[in-house]
């Protein structure tokens, strides 16, 4: 597509005439690339309007490197279908296809008809270098300080390999070794800084369409659902890349000698200098070192994938069931029964699991997004079936009272509504958020709106401030303002909880269905074969 | 690398059309136009010709007696894969980081003789070009041997049954790798592609410096993944990564001043030359013969292997119609029935008969698990260890089936617990019933009641209907 690439005619050919062709090709893409490095969501222009640079959560910063683009405004569906998600491409393509030309004939009336698009291509170029680069590094730290794929909870380590989605395979795969997800995460945001720097471009692209090529390929074998926005890399690095690849054929394959040139502007005024070394400087301070501070801050207090709260000290590891009564009658450990819980763990954050033989629905998402509080947050069931149930808990340490709630949704909460493909915001075919009848065991007593009482929340305590001061940001305190007007419709259980050291527990209470249990725990010393995990998140 | 810098890159700013009309105009001798080396440039130039040589050239006579024991004429594709995977070993059979000190020092002494003997030397141009043809064919060869058997995904297969339902803390990192990759063959075909591709370009000096860029990340990512999951093959890898940088090395100023300087950046100045018949012929010939070998022999055989008998599984027959998990309904040991838990040491909590003459029990009775970290092709079913190494809390028995008696022999397959063995006489009562009764090798009387599960795997029930409505399970 680039003209200004001699291959042996050793000319310098940055005010030559480019050919027809590339005139035309030239027109199209470069429609085509600014439309997919624009946001085309207006949730994004509100979030980014409205962020508190005061007290920022690393999510915010994410969320701006991370948009929905291309022109939607012919929607996101070529005859109703969406083409795994990159009909919109296609339909932008299209677009610019006719824009192209009718530029094409606007050139043509012109006096003089221009020539070349040097000046454009070198912005376009930019553009697409400084889209790429900031997406990319956004995805990087969250490898880089290992977040994005958790070491499995004790609920996990304790399900069988073919109770998970290919998607939780590949995720828990490498969760299990965080220094090779921080491994990725260098290689990420490497490709993403050279791409700052002309110099080092066609080696930045060349590492990020490797990289993400892979990644595009693991989406779609795994299902993990994230295809779409890593094949926007591939194509914008695969863009960079062919400016360079005349060169290097003469070069490598005609054994000729050859000399790229590229077309940089004289930025001659003091202001165009200044603004070209402060908008430089500004996107690297706050892509490279502000949100590696905030990831850094999130990886210890806040792991966006783990609830943020600790759980009971005492309360800790993988339980065998010794007793369970219900309504006072005793059933026998049976791995066939449907009301029996076999195993039980308490996880180091406010989390009981127990497992029990009877179906389930299920919750398949990837367990990630943003969500704040720590219910909404849910790698620890997602894409798991073998029949364990998770519960999030509120504990009163004073009464030793557990709150229980199902981390399990029927419809959970939208997330990530700023990013196009792959979010939930609107014009993403999410359903709309309804109510969902409930049955009427379901209804009364721990389902009454005032199941906590007064006194039980002054014990304990607001959840929004559970966390680390450090990590304590203005998008938390939002989300749990706002955490009432959703239709949190969950089972719930309210247990009292004896126990000395944590070894022996005793739970009494109510169960989702209202039957009273009384359940008797021992933990067992279980050591897994799996290594232990290294650079644990959070703080439980 | 200055040396290489050197060596390639024209003396830059003095560049005219004259020099250019030079190089186009291509002479068969072009080392005429080659500068004379400077001395730390023949110096290390030696070291790495005598080091890479070592590494590359099988000087073990054991190598050779096994070249020519071979029979030709029935070639298991593990045979092209043992070849493939020579490397000068001076511990132990698994390749060590200590390997390359010795190596190394022997080139360090060699390149000191060569140097003193060898003084009015100007360049190496000639023997640089043989010494990357070594390197790019030995890399080749190493790439096609892992490349096709990825490519037809045999190296990670699919999990079995008892892998299956084995829980996640029960398995050893590496395995967890290899299980994760098995569920995806595609991804894994994919993955031999890229080595098959980059092989294929290491086998054309144009393209050679395209596919050791490829190769480097690739082989870098294997290293590390290796380094992670405690695999065994890092040493390897690295290996082959260093033969890659080197050859890669060689082009590397030229392309930096190419796309990064931006610079006039002429190609290399020596050329092979191949004016004399013979050795033209014998490039031909050989050339043809590596491609035939590597590529399409050992890919036929590949291919023959993955369609009949995946190897890293066992190729007996089982007990016909049985594969399935089965819960454990009743269990007694002399004469006294042990109810279901979760605690007991002796009683069995599940039993696995997989497709092949392997059944698989989980109970609370340890395991110490067998270990297999490194790349091996097992012709033999007793060596075909993949289905249990790296696996914790099932135990796992070859058996061999009486059918006239009803009885099957079972034999623990670890050899930690090579002594535990069952004699069972086996009754099917319905279809998904099978009742074990016999002894064990304690000579405990046993009666086992099993009923097979219609166990649904949500691993199997996703890929079928998609992540995005909901299952219920």
């Amino acid at each position: 597509m680039s003209a200004n690439t001699p291959d042996t005619s050793l000319k310098d050919t940055g005010t030559a005439k480019w050919k027809q062709s590339h005139l035309v090709a030239f027109r199209i893409a470069f429609i085509f690339f600014i439309s997919i490095c624009i946001p085309n969501n207006l949730e994004w222009y509100k979030h980014v309007i409205s962020i508190d640079w005061t007290r920022l959560h690393y999510r915010d910063l994410y969320d701006i490197a991370r948009f929905g683009s291309g022109l939607n405004i012919f929607g996101n569906t070529i005859f109703g279908n969406a083409l795994q998600g990159y009909a919109n491409w296609i339909i932008t393509l299209l677009v610019s296809i006719v824009g192209g030309v009718i530029w094409t004939f606007i050139d043509k009336k012109r006096k003089p008809e221009p020539a070349e698009y040097n000046l454009l291509y070198y912005w376009l170029r930019a553009i697409v270098r400084y889209r790429a680069a900031i997406g990319i590094i956004g995805f990087g730290f969250t490898k880089l300080l290992p977040v994005q794929m958790p070491y499995p909870s004790y609920g996990l380590l304790n399900t069988d390999f073919g109770d998970f989605t290919a998607q939780k395979i590949y995720w828990l795969s490498i969760g299990i070794v965080p220094w090779y997800q921080v491994f990725a995460g260098v290689v990420e945001i490497t490709a993403g800084t050279l791409l700052f720097f002309r110099k080092t471009t066609l080696i930045g692209a060349a590492l990020l369409f490797g990289a993400l090529g892979d990644i595009v390929y693991v989406n779609f074998a795994y299902d993990g659902g994230v295809h779409v926005y890593s094949s926007y890399f591939v194509l914008l690095s695969a863009f960079l890349i062919v400016h360079y690849i005349p060169g290097l054929y003469a070069l490598l394959i005609k054994e000729k000698p050859a000399q790229i040139v590229s077309y940089y502007p004289a930025f001659s005024k003091a202001w165009q200098r200044f603004g070209r070394i402060g908008i430089k400087v500004a996107t690297i301070g706050i892509f490279l070192v502000w949100l590696f501070y905030l990831q850094w801050i999130n990886f210890l207090y806040d792991p966006y994938k783990q609830p943020s709260s600790k759980g009971i000290t005492q309360l800790r590891g993988y339980y065998n069931v010794t007793t369970f009564r219900v309504n006072g009658k005793d059933i026998p450990y049976s791995p066939l029964d449907t009301v029996r819980w076999q195993e039980a763990t308490f996880e180091n954050w406010t989390s009981l699991t127990f497992k029990v033989n009877k179906p389930a629905p299920l919750d398949l998402s990837n367990g990630g997004g943003d969500p704040q509080r720590d219910i909404n947050r849910t790698f620890e069931l997602t894409g798991t079936a073998g029949g364990r149930r998770v519960f999030h808990y509120y504990a009163d340490t004073l009464e030793n009272i557990l709150y229980l709630q199902d981390k399990y949704k029927a419809q959970p909460d939208r997330r990530n509504i700023v990013a196009g493909a792959g979010g939930d915001g609107p014009g993403n075919g999410a359903p709309a958020e309804s109510r969902i009848d409930i049955p009427a065991n379901r209804k009364g007593g721990i389902y009454s709106d005032d199941w906590i009482s007064q006194q039980a929340w002054q014990h304990i305590g607001n959840e929004v401030n559970f966390i680390d001061p450090r990590a304590a940001t203005a998008r938390r305190d939002r989300e749990f303002a706002q955490a009432g007007n959703k239709f949190d419709k969950r089972n719930r259980m309210v247990l009292n909880y004896q126990t000395v050291d944590g070894k022996h527990v005793i739970l009494k209470g109510l169960n989702e269905d209202q039957d009273s249990i009384y359940v008797v725990l021992d933990r067992a010393d279980r050591h897994y074969l799996l290594s232990e995990g290294k650079l644990v998140a959070g703080k439980y | 690398m200055a040396l290489l810098n050197k060596l390639v890159v024209p003396t830059e700013g003095t560049h005219n059309e004259h020099s250019v009309k030079d190089v186009l105009g291509t002479s068969r001798e072009s080392q005429v136009f080659t500068p004379e080396w400077k001395n730390y440039e023949k110096i290390l130039f030696r070291f790495f010709f005598i080091y890479f040589s070592l590494q590359v050239i099988p000087l073990d006579w054991k190598y050779y007696r096994d070249l020519i024991s071979l029979d030709w004429f029935s070639l298991h594709f593990g045979n092209f894969f043992y070849l493939a995977h020579y490397t000068p070993r001076f511990f132990s059979n698994v390749p060590v980081f200590e390997d390359w000190l010795v190596t190394g020092a022997i080139a360090i002494a060699g390149a000191i003789v060569w140097g003193l003997a060898d003084q009015r030397r100007r360049e190496y141009n000639k023997l640089y070009y043989w010494l990357r043809v070594a390197l790019r064919y030995r890399l080749a060869a190493a790439l096609l041997a892992y490349g096709f058997i990825k490519f037809f995904p045999m190296q990670m297969p699919l999990p079995s049954l008892s892998n299956l339902n084995t829980h996640y803390g029960d398995i050893a990192d590496w395995k967890v790798f290899s299980m994760s990759t098995g569920i995806v063959p595609g991804y894994e075909s994919f993955l031999g592609l890229v080595e098959i591709s980059a092989a294929l370009l290491l086998l054309y000096r144009k393209t050679a410096s395209i596919g050791a860029f490829i190769i480097i990340p690739f082989t870098g990512n294997v290293i590390l993944s290796n380094l992670a999951y405690e695999g065994g093959e890092y040493v390897y890898g690295s290996l082959l990564a260093s033969f890659a940088i080197f050859l890669l090395a060689y082009d590397v100023p030229r392309l930096i001043s190419l796309t990064s300087q931006e610079k006039i950046t002429s190609p290399p100045r020596f050329k092979p030359s191949f004016a004399d018949d013979s050795i033209r012929n014998a490039r031909i010939i050989l050339k043809s013969v590596f491609v035939f070998v590597f590529v399409v022999l050992y890919a036929f055989r590949t291919y023959a292997s993955y369609s009949e008998d995946i190897y890293q599984y066992p190729n007996s027959k089982g007990l016909a119609g049985a594969s399935g998990i089965y819960t454990v309904t009743q269990f007694s040991i002399n004469g006294k029935e042990l109810p279901p838990s979760a605690t007991d040491p002796l009683r069995w909590k599940d039993v696995v008969f997989e497709k092949w003459a392997t059944l698989s029990i989980r109970s609370n009775s340890p395991v110490v698990p067998q270990i297999a970290t490194t790349e091996e092709i097992f012709t033999d079913n007793d060596d075909r260890i993949y289905e249990f190494s790296g696996t914790t809390s099932r135990h796992y028995y070859t058996y061999r089936i009486d059918s006239a008696q009803h009885v099957l022999t079972l034999k623990n397959r670890n050899s930690h617990h090579a002594a535990d063995q069952f004699t069972l006489k086996y009754e099917r009562p319905a279809n998904d019933q099978i009742v074990l009764s016999g002894i064990n090798a304690q000579n405990d009387s046993l009666r086992v009641v099993l009923h097979r599960i219609d166990k649904k795997y949500l691993l199997q029930e996703a890929a079928k209907q998609g992540r995005r409505r909901g299952l219920k399970l």
